[in-house]
């Protein structure tokens, strides 16, 4: 059994060795994403690009070790020392928990973190120290507006959210606060796993709700489809909070492009990795720009029009 | 790449969650009692230790509360299933997810204990006695002193006569009615230990990563399962193997697969695949030796 151990750890041993060493005097970034998302990925892709924009060549002036944790939390955590050990020249994180795996491995290290869409970097505790990034906080006030200009005699707005998501949380908070300015009134219902959004979303449509808003909670967005069908049934529109959730049926969204954050973040990156400047000495950016995208066909089925007032800065959304 | 610094970090990891691993041996191969308290109580144990710091309260004191709320939890779970005739699944469920709601309430969906924060890494007699030595290996001395002590303790307890009723238990249990004791609660007493150890991995956890987050439970008795069930093969052979140290060795291995898979650099989303792949190849490698030992001790006899 000994020799079993042995022959396992060997074989570790030499898959590190050959992963590792051919590539040392290449700078090495540690790219480590909480789980398989289109939102994520998409910062992800934009992420590279931003690094190609700022003259960066991959292969050349940098190699990328990409990992997902698949969101499980220890597995996350490894992947976070797994960087640490190899002393990847920079490591990004994208969303929160990984970010804060990220951060937390390089203590007594001096890797600068880099990470992106992460709502709250202060609550985060990613606001100070070896780490900078970009934050992907919804642009509430913008989505409020939306749903105003489009349905002008709404009262109330259903919301789902995963109480374990952080980002859903801080989003309720404001978006509670914020409503009355609007003269609506939020009715959220607090889910903790994705087995019971469609539950939420029937209680909401029974509490005649007029519209729905989704945030960027996983496991809501992650059963849209579903959620499209009843609302459809009922005819009560959706809004989204980026260009994925359109595409999949609401009829339109107020969000900022996580491509763009993408390569906001990997312009950031660049200047670190190239020693232009120091993540210490580099503010965390929040993206102020957001674009209003909608969905025709959605629009035609709820007998929505698109109202004047907003119509010229709409993104409308290319179904395939 | 520094294969020393890789090897550190996964045993340390190994030996944190060792502490969980040896509660569900306690619940699972003694007791005969699938728990399912532990993906509820492993969070438990890290909102608590999060908010205390974050509260400026002595780490160590962290544990030690992050334990006794953990022997709560396993007291809940034990209460109602034996007071109240749940069956065992049932009545770790109801634990687990009454927990989820508890560990929001306490510690909100995520909370990060900052750096100027001490934890047990940095701060009392460990930074006394191992303070000079780098982060990553100071980690490494101070949960293996961690892990080696209870594996002493509960060695030690399982040799007392309370110990010796708890095995009996889960082997035979009209021997311990036979004895005139209340077999009921030697089980709360076991549950209760065993999610005590369960909460203090937990607590550990949240001070080696600075962070909590309420999703950190998910899994966790599966990954016990996982390591109780591979260490107990590797060691089948060796009889002499103590329970507790197949498990401590079984969850390094657990934690060295996934390690292996991360390393090997294939696509991320194989991970898990690469991972369950390497369990079994270990899995079908102990049975196989247990296989070929019987055979020439046969021929040995014969």
């Amino acid at each position: 059994m000994k020799k079993g151990l042995l022959t396992l750890l060997t074989i570790s041993l030499l898959a590190t060795i050959l992963t590792g060493c051919s590539k040392d005097s290449i700078p090495k970034i540690g790219i480590s994403q909480y789980g398989e998302h289109a939102s994520l990925d998409n910062c992800r892709e934009g992420f590279i690009q931003g690094l190609e924009k700022s003259g960066l060549v991959e292969g050349e002036d940098f190699v990328i070790d990409y990992q997902n944790a698949g969101f499980d939390d220890s597995i996350n955590t490894q992947i976070a020392q797994t960087f640490a050990s190899n002393n990847v020249d920079l490591m990004v994180g994208i969303a929160t928990p990984s970010a804060t795996a990220l951060y937390a491995a390089t203590e007594e290290k001096d890797i600068p973190v880099i990470f992106t869409a992460v709502t709250d970097p202060v609550e985060a505790k990613l606001d100070k120290g070896n780490v900078t990034g970009t934050s992907d906080k919804l642009p509430i006030d913008a989505q409020l507006e939306l749903i105003r200009a489009m349905q002008p005699d709404a009262k109330t707005i259903g919301i789902a959210y995963t109480t374990s998501e952080p980002n859903s949380i801080s989003a309720i908070a404001e978006y509670k606060e914020k409503a009355p300015n609007y003269g609506f009134t939020i009715e959220a219902i607090g889910i903790t796993q994705q087995s019971e959004v469609t539950q939420a979303v029937d209680t909401l449509i029974s509490k005649d709700v007029d519209a729905f808003s989704n945030l960027t909670d996983n496991n809501v967005v992650g059963v849209l489809p579903a959620i499209l069908d009843k609302t459809n049934a009922a005819s009560i529109p959706i809004y989204g909070s980026e260009i994925e959730q359109v595409k999949l049926g609401c009829v339109a969204a107020a969000g900022i492009d996580y491509i763009e954050l993408g390569i906001r973040t990997g312009e950031m990156a660049a200047k670190v990795l190239t020693g232009k400047a120091k993540a210490t000495d580099l503010p965390y950016e929040t993206i102020k720009d957001y674009h209003i995208y909608t969905n025709t066909n959605a629009l035609e089925k709820l007998n929505i029009t698109l109202p004047e007032s907003i119509k010229e800065d709409t993104v409308p959304v290319e179904l395939d | 790449m520094n294969i020393i610094d890789l090897a550190v970090n996964t045993i340390t990891q190994g030996l944190i969650y060792a502490l969980l691993s040896y509660a569900v041996y306690i619940t699972y191969k003694i007791l005969d009692f699938p728990d399912l308290t532990v993906d509820g109580s492993f969070p438990l144990g890290a909102a608590i230790t999060a908010v205390l710091l974050t509260n400026n309260v002595n780490p160590y004191l962290t544990l030690l509360v992050a334990l006794a709320f953990g022997a709560l939890a396993g007291l809940v779970t034990g209460f109602i299933h034996v007071r109240l005739n749940i069956r065992a699944l049932l009545a770790g469920i109801i634990t687990m997810t009454g927990l989820f709601s508890i560990n929001l309430q306490i510690a909100g969906s995520n909370l990060i204990v900052d750096r100027t924060i001490d934890t047990i890494f940095t701060s009392g007699i460990f930074n006394v006695l191992f303070g000079n030595i780098p982060l990553i290996y100071r980690k490494l001395v101070i949960t293996l002193i961690i892990a080696l002590a209870f594996k002493l303790i509960l060695d030690l307890y399982f040799k007392t006569k309370n110990g010796l009723l708890l095995r009996a238990v889960g082997d035979n249990d009209l021997v311990v009615t036979m004895l005139a004791k209340d077999k009921g609660t030697v089980k709360i007493i076991g549950l209760t230990i065993a999610n005590a150890l369960v909460a203090l991995s937990g607590s550990i956890v949240c001070q080696e990563q600075r962070s909590f987050s309420s999703t950190m439970g998910t899994g966790q008795v599966v990954f016990g399962l996982a390591t109780v069930i591979m260490g107990t093969t590797i060691f089948k052979r060796f009889g002499f193997v103590k329970g507790t140290t197949a498990v401590l060795v079984g969850s390094i291995v657990y934690k060295a697969c996934i390690q292996v898979a991360l390393t090997l650099g294939l696509p991320a989303n194989l991970l898990k695949l690469v991972t369950s792949i390497l369990f079994l190849v270990i899995l079908v490698y102990g049975n196989y030796q247990q296989k070929t030992t019987k055979v020439v001790s046969k021929n040995a006899r014969a």
